[in-house]
């Protein structure tokens, strides 16, 4: 093939105008179905429009929500600092975990689908069942694993984990480790198992010991996957809901009530759709962030031929 | 029922005996069959949450359609499924539905936002309206006033009239043992309880977590089951939300009187004879509870009652359970008013079509089917049938419904309801004391509610 | 290197903690299997019921006279019917975008991705408003085209890596054999991504198949999916857990069978094609 001659950009281009109207179904679809709701709710958000209240028919109000947003809703800022909290600390667990059995597998046994397959599981179920599942296994009268933790003595006996402010948090945490670590093994196998084998022999010719080899070269090469998994992993429980709010609802208290809870309660249950779009929309400026170092850190470097994928 | 007439007007005494003969003559005249001529072939379609009365609906409804010829579709959703289905189809005004079922705390904005076809302005149609359904004298009247009117106008009829009261284990509490410990140890005769301290005291007394049994049980998530329960502590010593007389009414905030912080932290003072998960549970879980018979006393809802006390496939307690109104305080009897409502939106294509149906369902031989098949009636004379004052909790609920206390229908009630519930769950959960959870709480309802709603009592 | 014994004992601690991994992963799941067997005494049981007299009047009780049958069927015409388009229209996209360049490109189907990154509810009002006016609320059309919508933005993404993985030589062999650009397409280059467009294809399934608030807003209570059917049966009057079990199981298999099927696409998938499996 590469006795051709290439164009300057990799020819064949598309014939003139062809490119666009392959294009162009899935981008008006995009258009009109997501992007244009998209800024209805970003225009919302300078309104006060409310289904609730009969007084608040839309009328266009500026910033407003955004300065009572940023300056007096200790609620929201409390959720969104939770919000972080959770994300770090569930992400950072995940990846520690993750990697450590990804390695483990890597290294040491080979090949496994059957196994590994079975660990997609937790994260495939649909997201209401998972939180049904989690409130039947740590109900605190029949939940199965109720019982035994307290029967190990994980839990005092006059304890339900889902019920004690000092325990719901980390549980909430564990689901989502339980949920999520195996998406993290995976994509650390795969990206353990396409890594090239040229640095590694020679870093073993040159004498390297096994940290070292693991510290110097294969961490180094493995970049782009571990960015790739942290931020996958970060967008998503960033926008952590469902099974939180199936089972918690929330509290006790507000301690475990995420940004997204709020952001719910605001639009769905009081139906202030002006503020709760402003809402909505910082939670966005937030993964957008988040999305764009992404897009830098793995698009873009995987156009560089160095890269793993 | 004619009053005396006043003397010498025999104009009016005239006029009086030509509208009864016109009322006779519509009453004799009116029939199902033929006020609902126009209107059949139409389909009309209702909404309302899962549950066994709307699913005893469902099963009624081929019946109206066959004298009618009007289809009933029926739609059930989960609680807020339910509502929210409602509160998008009515902002959009497409009329999907023409029979919404809807817990009344959702009145208000519906009223205020004109969604809601006045269902008096039917009544007044003499081809719609069945002159023996008289709502004014065959309904308990603060529920229907409650439940179906804002602001002075009737939008409907309850589809279930809801209430609050106290379960317990009426083996437990005859039992002569129990009743000889019992009376050793507080100097008093074990009964149902009265007023508060004996029902913390029976409630300490049958606290036993090494058998698995408990005094009584508390829904104490985060979730309106919270709300709903604390209501009954805080009407009872005497509390309330807002200083008013009705739902829809707006007037200056209470929730944080010393009375209300009493009765909020005699409620948390419970959670030590509830089980350990207290904090996770709502009605859900307490009624699972009673009917593994592992709780002795407990508050809970009259239309649950069923599945605990003549449900034997569900309940082990059947035969062993009682009903009682909630123990008194400073504020006397209590019973809470809830209900859910059977409203028209205007936007329905088949108003008419479906007031025919709603006024026959509210007829008393569907109420009493309904209310038999773990309804809720608000009729009395369903209540005083011979069939339901069977059932063992009809006492009760008839009892709670007599001493009903309002709550707020305004268009904010549904935000004012989160806000109590994240305070009180906050208290619970330690985050605070009980006076600055009802403090911010009161701080809150009076900023959403404006000036209409002033603070009696500062926030400290 | 390492010797042998340790490394057999590495061996054997990396199996055990796989197998325990598995375990752990998969027991949530097998006690739901387990409850939908259960009867409420059972179920409600304080000690952990492994062994029971099973019992299979929560399949019926739920399927039959609760009437969710079509609810099975509604979600597989909606999962189904928004893959085949989203690859339909997804895939012409994909190679288009791989195969052409104009100024901005790059940023284009990027934004359009992160439009995604907004909480679900954020549109969701302005989307039941969208549908009714154009009339096609309460259909599965409307929740067919917003699954369609929403998940298009992944699949150009995706299958977009794909097309470029494919060198440009072979649509130009193709060409110069004498098929059209269409037909070199079609039959040439789909062929050699098809694995890339199962993975993609098998992503958009998930998607569509677990959501929930949309299918919940704009589809009509006989249109609605397993998802929005589960939390009906969660009541003031009693969790019916055997019946929620039964639902979630039936709601659950078809993806658990696929994840078995494309375990190796999937990684891919899960990764929005950055990962190869």
């Amino acid at each position: 093939m590469t006795n051709r001659t290439p164009s300057p950009r990799g020819m064949p281009l598309l014939d003139r105008g062809v490119g666009p109207l392959l294009m162009l179904p899935a981008t008006l679809l995009v258009v009109i179905f997501l992007v244009g709701p998209f800024y209805y709710m970003v225009y919302t958000a300078l309104t006060d429009l409310s289904f609730a209240d009969a007084g608040q028919a839309g009328a266009f109000v500026g910033f407003d929500n955004f300065r009572k947003l940023m300056r007096n809703d200790p609620l929201f800022w409390s959720s969104f600092l939770l919000t972080l909290k959770f994300v770090v600390i569930a992400v950072a667990i995940e990846f520690l975990l993750g990697f450590a059995l990804a390695f483990l597998i890597f290294r040491f046994v080979a090949s496994q689908r059957l196994l590994t397959t079975l660990l997609l599981i937790p994260m495939m179920i649909a997201p209401v069942a998972v939180g049904l599942i989690w409130r039947l296994l740590l109900q605190g009268d029949f939940g199965m694993l109720t019982f035994y933790m307290r029967k190990v003595g994980l839990l005092a006996q006059n304890s339900a984990v889902l019920s004690a402010p000092d325990l719901v948090f980390p549980t909430i945490v564990a689901i989502d480790v339980w949920q999520w670590t195996p998406f993290v093994t995976l994509i650390m196998l795969a990206g353990m198992m396409s890594l090239p084998r040229a640095p590694f022999e020679a870093a073993m010719m040159d004498g390297a010991k096994p940290f070292q080899i693991f510290r110097d070269v294969m961490l180094p090469l493995l970049r782009p996957v571990i960015a790739l998994v942290l931020l996958l992993r970060g967008i998503d429980a960033f926008k952590e809901f469902d099974k939180v709010f199936l089972m918690t609802g929330g509290g006790p208290g507000t301690l475990t009530e995420l940004v997204s809870i709020y952001a719910y309660r605001v639009n769905f249950r009081n139906w202030d759709l002006g503020y709760g779009a402003a809402v909505t929309f910082m939670i966005y400026l937030v993964v957008l962030i988040l999305c764009s170092v992404f897009y830098k850190a793995v698009y873009w470097s995987s156009r560089k031929p160095a890269a793993a994928f | 029922m004619l009053k005396p007439l006043r003397r010498g007007s025999t104009t009016s005494a005239l006029l009086v005996v030509a509208a009864l003969m016109w009322q006779i003559t519509q009453a004799a005249a009116w029939d199902l069959k033929e006020a609902s001529k126009p209107y059949s072939g139409q389909t009309i379609r209702m909404v309302g949450e899962a549950l066994p009365p709307l699913e005893a609906l469902k099963k009624m409804a081929p019946e109206f359609e066959k004298q009618t010829g009007i289809h009933v579709e029926v739609e059930m959703y989960e609680h807020s499924e339910a509502v929210n289905k409602v509160q998008l189809d009515l902002n959009s005004h497409r009329g999907r539905y023409d029979v919404i079922i809807q817990p009344h705390r959702e009145l208000g904005k519906f009223a205020t936002n004109k969604h809601l076809v006045e269902i008096s302005e039917m009544m007044a149609d003499p081809a719609l309206r069945d002159p023996t359904f008289e709502p004014e004298k065959q309904l308990y009247q603060t529920a229907w006033h409650e439940i179906s009117w804002y602001d002075g106008k009737a939008y409907g009829f309850p589809f279930t009239v809801l209430n609050m009261f106290m379960w317990y284990r009426s083996d437990l509490l005859a039992d002569p043992k129990e009743q000889t410990g019992f009376k050793a140890k507080y100097g008093y005769d074990l009964a149902p309880a009265k007023d508060w301290k004996q029902y913390r005291d029976i409630a300490e007394w049958f606290t036993r977590p090494d058998q698995g049994f408990y005094g009584t049980a508390l829904q104490g998530k985060r979730h309106e089951a919270l709300w709903y329960e604390w209501l009954n502590f805080l009407y009872s010593f005497g509390g309330d939300v807002l200083d008013v007389k009705s739902g829809s009414a707006c007037g200056p905030v209470i929730v944080n009187s010393p009375k209300a912080v009493a009765s909020l932290e005699y409620y948390k003072s419970l959670l030590q004879f509830s089980p350990p998960d207290s904090l996770n549970y709502f009605w859900d879980d307490v009624m699972a509870l009673m009917q593994q018979a592992k709780v002795a006393e407990l508050i809970m809802w009259n239309d649950a009652t069923y599945a605990v006390s003549v449900d034997t496939t569900a309940s082990t307690v059947v035969g062993k359970v009682s009903f009682d109104l909630v123990p008194q305080g400073e504020g006397g009897k209590i019973g809470q008013v809830e209900g859910w409502t059977y409203l028209i939106p205007v936007y329905s294509k088949n108003p008419q079509a479906a007031f025919l149906f709603v006024q026959w369902m509210m007829g008393y031989d569907r109420q009493l089917e309904q209310h038999l098949n773990g309804g809720a009636s608000g009729r009395p004379d369903v209540y005083a049938s011979a069939e339901v004052q069977k059932l063992p909790y009809a006492q009760a609920s008839m009892a709670a419904n007599e001493h009903a206390v309002p709550k707020a229908t305004l268009p904010q009630s549904a935000e004012m309801t989160d806000i109590l519930v994240r305070e009180l769950s906050s208290y619970l959960a330690g985050e605070k004391e009980a006076q600055a959870a009802l403090d911010t709480a009161a701080t809150n309802i009076s900023t959403l509610l404006g000036s209409c709603a002033p603070m009696t009592y500062p926030a400290r | 290197m390492i010797d042998q014994s340790s490394n057999r004992a590495w061996k054997s601690f990396a199996w055990a903690v796989l197998l325990v991994t598995v375990v752990i992963a998969l027991t949530p799941y097998v006690w739901m299997v387990l409850a939908s067997f259960k009867n409420r005494v059972d179920l409600l049981s304080s000690v952990p019921k492994w062994s029971f007299t099973p019992t299979h009047a929560n399949y019926p009780a739920v399927f039959i006279d609760k009437e969710y049958w079509p609810l099975a069927i509604n979600s597989v015409l909606i999962s189904v019917s928004s893959t085949v388009l989203c690859i339909v229209i997804g895939a012409p996209a994909a190679y288009g975008f791989a195969r052409s360049d104009f100024p901005g490109k790059e940023d284009l189907f990027f934004f359009f991705l992160t439009t995604r990154m907004a909480p679900p509810i954020s549109i969701a009002v302005p989307l039941f408003l969208f549908f009714t006016s154009l009339g096609l609320i309460d259909t599965i059309y409307a929740v067919v085209i917003a699954h369609t919508s929403f998940n298009l933005s992944l699949v150009v993404w995706m299958m977009r890596g794909f097309f470029a993985e494919i060198p440009r030589e072979i649509d130009e062999a193709a060409m110069m054999d004498g098929r059209s650009r269409l037909g070199a397409f079609l039959f040439v280059v789909a062929p050699l991504a098809a694995p890339g467009i199962g993975a993609t294809a098998v992503l958009c399934f998930i998607l569509s198949w677990n959501e929930f608030l949309y299918a919940f807003i704009l589809v009509a209570f006989d249109g609605r999916p397993l998802t929005v059917g589960i939390p009906g049966l969660v009541t003031p009057h009693g969790t019916l857990w055997g019946q929620v079990a039964a639902v979630a199981i039936v709601a659950t298999l078809p993806i658990v069978l696929f994840t078995f099927l494309v375990q190796k696409q999937l990684v891919r998938g899960l990764t929005f094609g950055a990962v190869k499996g």
